[in-house]
């Protein structure tokens, strides 16, 4: 799905650092969220439990089919109907053929960022669906026309005058830019869509295979209403969302919310097994489960599988020096931050995504804080090589890091590569209208007599 | 058996996320403290499926059946967690998980004998027959969208208020 234009990430984030008012939200809204993890973290034995949710979200990785097929097995008989999509487009026809088959027009929708990243909404609505989002900040995002520009806080870019600026004039509210008033407004609006939606769709945080359930936490009590109150519930799940074990779940409790935004634990989770049984008074009538490939199975081969042990909780982006000051909306992605950086070149290719590769320093504050363990400094650099190795860098780019490449390997081609770069040093900068070059250093004008290893 | 510690954990991180939380001792506290808990509300849902929900003593003229419109949603809980200062419901024994969800008042009447100290505990007792639906309540609805300025009470209940009998 290569739906994202290329090269404009220089160009967006240009343009974010001159926007005064996205600078203060960003910076107000990502040192809260970081303070409030620091917070949340002390005096917990913190490394062991990601220590312990790191060993399980690499036995994922390692047992991933087999999980699947057992996740399927449960839920199945826990009377949920499971479907696979290999990539965004089945995925999209799967539900749009769902809620055609239950005749549902109306659906109600909780946070899922593999239903951004298929581009769910839009296919829906070309379909006939009206579809609204009922998280807080993806409803502001979604009534603005923009798409979320952090995966936990989508409206963070936006501030409060904003806010109310768009509810004045969307929804008719008299203007107010008051939290309380505008989140009293949402309220209103949204229960009434919740209590005639035809279906809810929602995603999941986690998915434990032995009993084929699904994990969601949320802070407003969205989710539970999309999983409980329509008829038909659909979950979207990228396939990595599976665990082995219900009885995994407490690290994941006690790791998730602390690592997102500081809590004990979100007001609310849901785990949800299947549908309404007999003598039972809460549950869907009828819940389909889409398990998402749409590239997994590659990244799964791939040198960069760790990746996938994300379980999306943003605390990369919130402590990332880059994304703070410039925001989601600059990296031209479903995913911002580290973790964005990283997924969406694998999910989406090189060739769109490769510029965000230097949309990082390398500090590592990303990897401190990951509650998985997710090695994101390693696996960005690992990409700048590839990007090199692949082709996909600029071709003068792709000249100047060769020539580093061939001075690590040989010491014959390192003495040409120095003449070569010495002769066409001149050229190349007249050529260089972006200035690429200045991040390279220039070519030695003489050896130092060093002998290369 | 519930610890003097584990319910002392439990208060403290209930109250910690905005829960009001009274502690009682035996029946007729109970219905005295619950009668308190309803004293401003227009009308209250009570699943009346447990033997403590069956002896509450709600009014007749506040009952109601229609949990979506009414103003308090008053029930016992599966079990409570001390460890996140969690409620925990499941839609075992017909209980509507999502009664408790919509009016804007939840109270919650949780044995003292049900709070387990660590949440490790409680998954030994949840599984391994798993119900439709089992939902951690970790004090009222509340987001932060909006400049990430607390606000409680966006889809769910803007008060809990947990008795512990």
């Amino acid at each position: 799905m290569n739906a994202a234009p290329t090269h404009t990430f220089r160009a967006q984030a240009a343009r974010a650092l001159q926007d005064r008012a996205l600078r203060d939200s960003m910076q107000h809204a990502t040192s809260l969220f970081v303070e409030k993890r620091a917070d949340g973290v002390s005096g917990l034995p913190i490394e062991e439990w990601r220590d312990r949710a790191s060993e399980i979200r690499t036995y994922v990785l390692d047992h991933l089919w087999e999980l699947l097929e057992q996740f399927t097995a449960n839920a199945t008989a826990a009377g949920a109907v499971v479907h696979y999509a290999a990539d965004g487009d089945e995925a999209r026809r799967t539900v749009a053929g769902i809620l055609r088959d239950h005749g549902a027009r109306r659906v109600v929708k909780a946070k899922s960022m593999v239903t951004e990243e298929i581009h769910l909404n839009a296919h829906l609505e070309q379909d006939g669906v009206q579809v609204v989002e009922t998280d807080l900040g993806e409803y502001i995002v979604q009534i603005a026309d923009e798409t979320p520009s952090h995966i936990l806080a989508p409206a963070i870019h936006k501030n409060r005058r904003q806010i109310g600026a768009l509810f004045a004039e969307k929804l008719g509210f008299p203007y107010s830019e008051n939290p309380r008033e505008l989140t009293q407004m949402a309220r209103s609006v949204l229960r009434e869509e919740f209590l005639h939606a035809d279906a809810g769709i929602s995603g999941a945080n986690l998915a434990p295979a032995d009993t084929g359930s699904i994990v969601l936490f949320t802070n407003e009590g969205n989710g539970r209403m999309v999983t409980t109150l329509p008829k038909l519930h659909i979950a979207v799940l990228s396939l990595e969302k599976v665990i082995p074990h219900f009885s995994d779940l407490p690290v994941f409790i006690r790791l998730l919310p602390r690592s997102a935004t500081g809590q004990i634990l979100s007001s609310y989770v849901s785990v949800v097994t299947g549908v309404r049984k007999t003598g039972e008074a809460t549950g869907a009538e009828h819940m389909h489960l889409v398990l998402v490939d749409n590239g997994r199975s590659e990244i799964l081969k791939s040198g960069f599988r760790e990746i996938l042990k994300c379980i999306r909780c943003s605390a990369c982006m919130n402590v990332c020096p880059v994304y703070r000051i410039i925001g989601g909306h600059a990296y031209g992605s479903t995913y911002p931050g580290p973790m964005g950086i990283v997924l969406s070149n694998l999910l989406d290719g090189m060739a769109v995504h490769h510029e965000l590769l230097d949309a990082s320093t390398l500090c590592g504050a990303c990897v401190e804080v990951c509650p998985v363990r997710v090695p994101l400094t390693e696996l960005i650099a690992g990409l700048r090589e590839r990007k090199v190795d692949y082709g996909m860098a600029d071709t003068r780019e792709r000249l100047g890091m060769a020539s580093f490449g061939l001075a690590a390997q040989s010491p014959r081609l390192f003495g040409l590569g120095q003449r070569l770069g010495r002769a066409f040093w001149p050229l190349l900068q007249r050529l260089d209208r972006e200035q690429v070059l200045q991040r390279l250093p220039a070519p030695v004008a003489r050896t130092f007599g060093r002998r290369n290893p | 058996m519930t610890s003097e510690h584990a319910l002392e954990r439990f208060v403290a991180n209930a109250r910690s996320v905005a829960a009001e939380v009274t502690v009682v001792e035996g029946h007729s506290e109970v219905v005295a403290a619950a009668r308190e808990a309803i004293r401003v509300e227009s009308s209250v849902y009570c699943p009346e499926l447990s033997d403590l929900e069956k002896r509450l003593e709600i009014p007749e003229e506040l009952r109601t059946s229609d949990f979506a419109n009414a103003s308090a949603c008053i029930e016992e809980a599966f079990a409570a967690v001390a460890e996140t200062g969690s409620l925990v419901w499941t839609s075992r024994a017909g209980k509507p998980v999502q009664a408790g969800l919509l009016p804007p008042h939840h109270i919650a009447i949780v044995d003292r004998n049900r709070i387990f100290a660590t949440l490790d505990e409680l998954f030994v007792q949840l599984g391994p027959e798993t119900p439709t639906n089992i939902t951690f309540e970790t004090g009222p609805s509340r987001t932060a969208d909006i400049e990430l300025t607390l606000t409680i009470g966006v889809h769910g209940p803007e008060r809990l208020t947990i008795l512990v009998a």
